[in-house]
């Protein structure tokens, strides 16, 4: 089921990495390498070799200083991941607000084990460590947002939701 | 009793995440002013003001401002530090989703004081929908004249740029933050040379927390002096505490430091109590890096005195009956939470979080984690609490950067105050996996210790 994707960003992506080159001083380009890898994470789903070497080429630097940055970050994936992450925060003030029940719950609804993705590569399951919603746990990163004040309840629809997005979307 | 409130004043008013809005209600005022000081009367002024860092180290703020280089031809750089990582805490963040001009306004007057033309905000990039947020306020702010060229006429150009970080707690670490700023792995510097002098592109860089540069704003509108005249001796000004745990109300908290912290904890306008009736039993009032008390010694000090919601208060006693005000990260424990497993989670935190780079860190956090593991879970030896010991004292202070410090006081102080509990876990292995410890004698009063003659 893995397609071979085309690693190469579109004019306008191009641009916006030269705008976020333009934020550093000259000469400095690798700053933008960090973002740069968030966009071609966007783009690209996750980062493969292929994928950074691109990035490296890019913002001409060798590919070793683009691994050593992707490894060391957890947000960057180095290995497929679903269509849907659930990172579900356990640090200390999650779990006294019961994060492990969560995280527990979601496995069985999924039927994976933290750190696997399902089957049919729609849902990815992940632990995190404190995303900075004490106040608001127990919680997790999906994308680019947060759910707070999860409960089974709450993670039922959030799944019913995902699965009804991309049943429309596909 | 209401406490007085210079950040958060105007957060809830319909709107003011939007420029129009927030001038209206008297925002970027102190650029107007600043602008006509020179840049070291501004200094001067958070110099007069008292503010101390709000990140976690308390250091002062025009203090650090005033070490900055400034060699002839070298391009200087403000750094926000907006990579609020520490378990517990969520006050920055709750500043720039619902005050984002709040922030701008005090980075320019801070570039301003500071000479730097090029200012970034180094937002951890878990808050992946906040720079959004502050590129439209820095937009906004822009289309009026308080950012771009020529600012208000003076002669300042000033440009704000937001970048993500991608998952690292150790880049809250201001050497850390300039690394990966300049697109590396996040491995503190050894200092010296400091930022101040050779920092980001090893040009003179300031990193300062979000709350800290928020707080120039009113500083600069009311004057240095009246800043230092609200909250009491060193801890001058207000600080945004964010709760969480077992209470009743979670949430950001704006305080003026003259408040005690049972007043925090029980009072309605703040926490609200312990949620399901229950009792307290401990807290970690700083974020997860300063030392966890149990109940009576958090709302009284070993010397009697209540302990009020301010630096010098909450550090009375040092670590051996204190703690620290750190980031404001205020996490309450009732009295079903089990220490251990707290204490593990935090050390699995740590753990996780540990760049690599130096052996006590990186090996000594990896081994706490697994025995305190092994004894939540009932499989501890006695001499287990030792090795803990043993282990923690030996990565504190042996690092390059503070980290393992912060990975070690949690340990310590959880064995410190708490060993009884600890030393039950082994004892009493099998029960220990059925119920917790409760609430013991952790709230009893303490007998009041004689003073010592110095």
């Amino acid at each position: 089921m893995e397609q071979k994707i085309m690693i190469q960003f579109s004019q306008e992506q191009l641009d916006k990495v030269n705008q976020i080159i333009a934020r550093y001083p000259e000469g400095k380009q690798k700053s933008a390498l960090l973002p740069v890898l968030h966009l071609a994470q966007e783009v690209f789903g996750w980062l493969s070799t292929e994928t950074m070497d691109y990035v490296a080429t890019l913002l001409k630097i060798e590919p070793i200083e683009v691994y050593e940055v992707a490894t060391f970050y957890t947000m960057y994936n180095l290995r497929p991941v679903g269509k849907y992450v659930f990172e579900v925060c356990q640090t200390g003030p999650c779990m006294i607000q019961g994060s492990d029940d969560i995280i527990a719950y979601i496995g069985e609804q999924l039927n994976i084990k933290p750190g696997e993705t399902t089957e049919d590569g729609l849902f990815t399951l992940k632990t995190a460590e404190c995303l900075g919603a004490c106040g608001y746990a127990p919680m997790m990163q999906m994308g680019k947002f947060y759910k707070e004040h999860l409960t089974k309840e709450k993670v039922d629809a959030i799944i019913a939701a995902c699965r009804n997005d991309a049943s429309v979307n596909n | 009793m209401s406490s007085k409130k210079l950040l958060l004043e105007n957060a809830h008013i319909e709107g003011i995440r939007y420029y129009d809005v927030y001038r209206k209600n008297g925002g970027y005022r102190s650029v107007e002013k600043a602008l006509k000081m020179s840049p070291d009367e501004v200094v001067e002024e958070v110099k007069k003001s008292g503010l101390r860092g709000r990140g976690g180290a308390g250091f002062p703020a025009g203090m650090k401002w005033s070490f900055i280089a400034k060699p002839e031809g070298v391009p200087r750089h403000l750094v926000c530090n907006a990579d609020e990582s520490e378990p517990g805490t969520f006050k920055d963040r709750y500043l720039m989703e619902f005050i984002p001009h709040l922030l701008i306004e005090g980075l320019i007057v801070s570039s301003y004081a500071l000479g730097s033309n090029v200012t970034y905000i180094y937002i951890r990039g878990e808050y992946a929908w906040i720079p959004d947020i502050l590129e439209q306020a820095i937009e906004e702010a822009k289309a009026n004249g308080f950012l771009g060229k020529n600012i208000l006429n003076s002669g300042f150009d000033c440009e704000i740029y937001v970048q993500r970080g991608a998952g690292a707690y150790i880049c809250g670490e201001e050497t850390a933050l300039i690394e990966s700023l300049e697109g590396k792995r996040g491995n503190p510097r050894i200092k010296p040379p400091f930022p101040a002098v050779k920092g980001a592109w090893d040009r003179p860089t300031v990193v300062n927390n979000v709350e800290t540069l928020a707080a120039v704003a009113p500083i600069i509108n009311i004057g240095g002096e009246e800043y230092a005249k609200i909250g009491v001796g060193r801890s001058t000004g207000t600080k945004l505490i964010s709760a969480c745990g077992n209470i009743n109300k979670p949430g950001v908290y704006e305080i003026d430091m003259t408040i005690s912290v049972e007043e925090f904890i029980y009072s309605d306008e703040w926490c609200g109590g312990i949620k399901n009736g229950k009792r307290l039993k401990a807290c970690i009032p700083g974020g997860s890096s300063v030392p966890i008390l149990p109940a009576n010694l958090l709302l009284k000090t070993a010397k009697g005195e209540p302990r009020m919601m301010n630096y010098e208060s909450l550090a009375d006693g040092g670590f051996a009956t204190g703690t620290m005000m750190g980031s404001g990260g205020f996490i309450v424990l009732d009295e079903d939470q089990c220490v251990v497993k707290h204490t593990y989670t935090l050390a699995r935190f740590y753990r996780h979080e540990s760049c690599g780079q130096c052996s006590p860190c990186r090996e000594g956090t990896g081994w706490m984690e697994k025995l305190l593991l092994r004894l939540d879970q009932g499989q501890g030896k006695m001499s287990d609490i030792d090795l803990l010991w043993d282990i923690q004292s030996k990565i504190e202070g042996n690092t390059i950067c503070p980290l393992g410090d912060a990975a070690a006081w949690p340990v310590a102080a959880a064995i410190r105050h708490f060993r009884d509990e600890f030393e039950w876990h082994i004892t009493n292995a099998a029960e220990a996996q059925t119920r917790n410890f409760g609430l013991a004698h952790y709230a009893d009063p303490l007998p009041v210790s004689e003073p010592v003659a110095v």
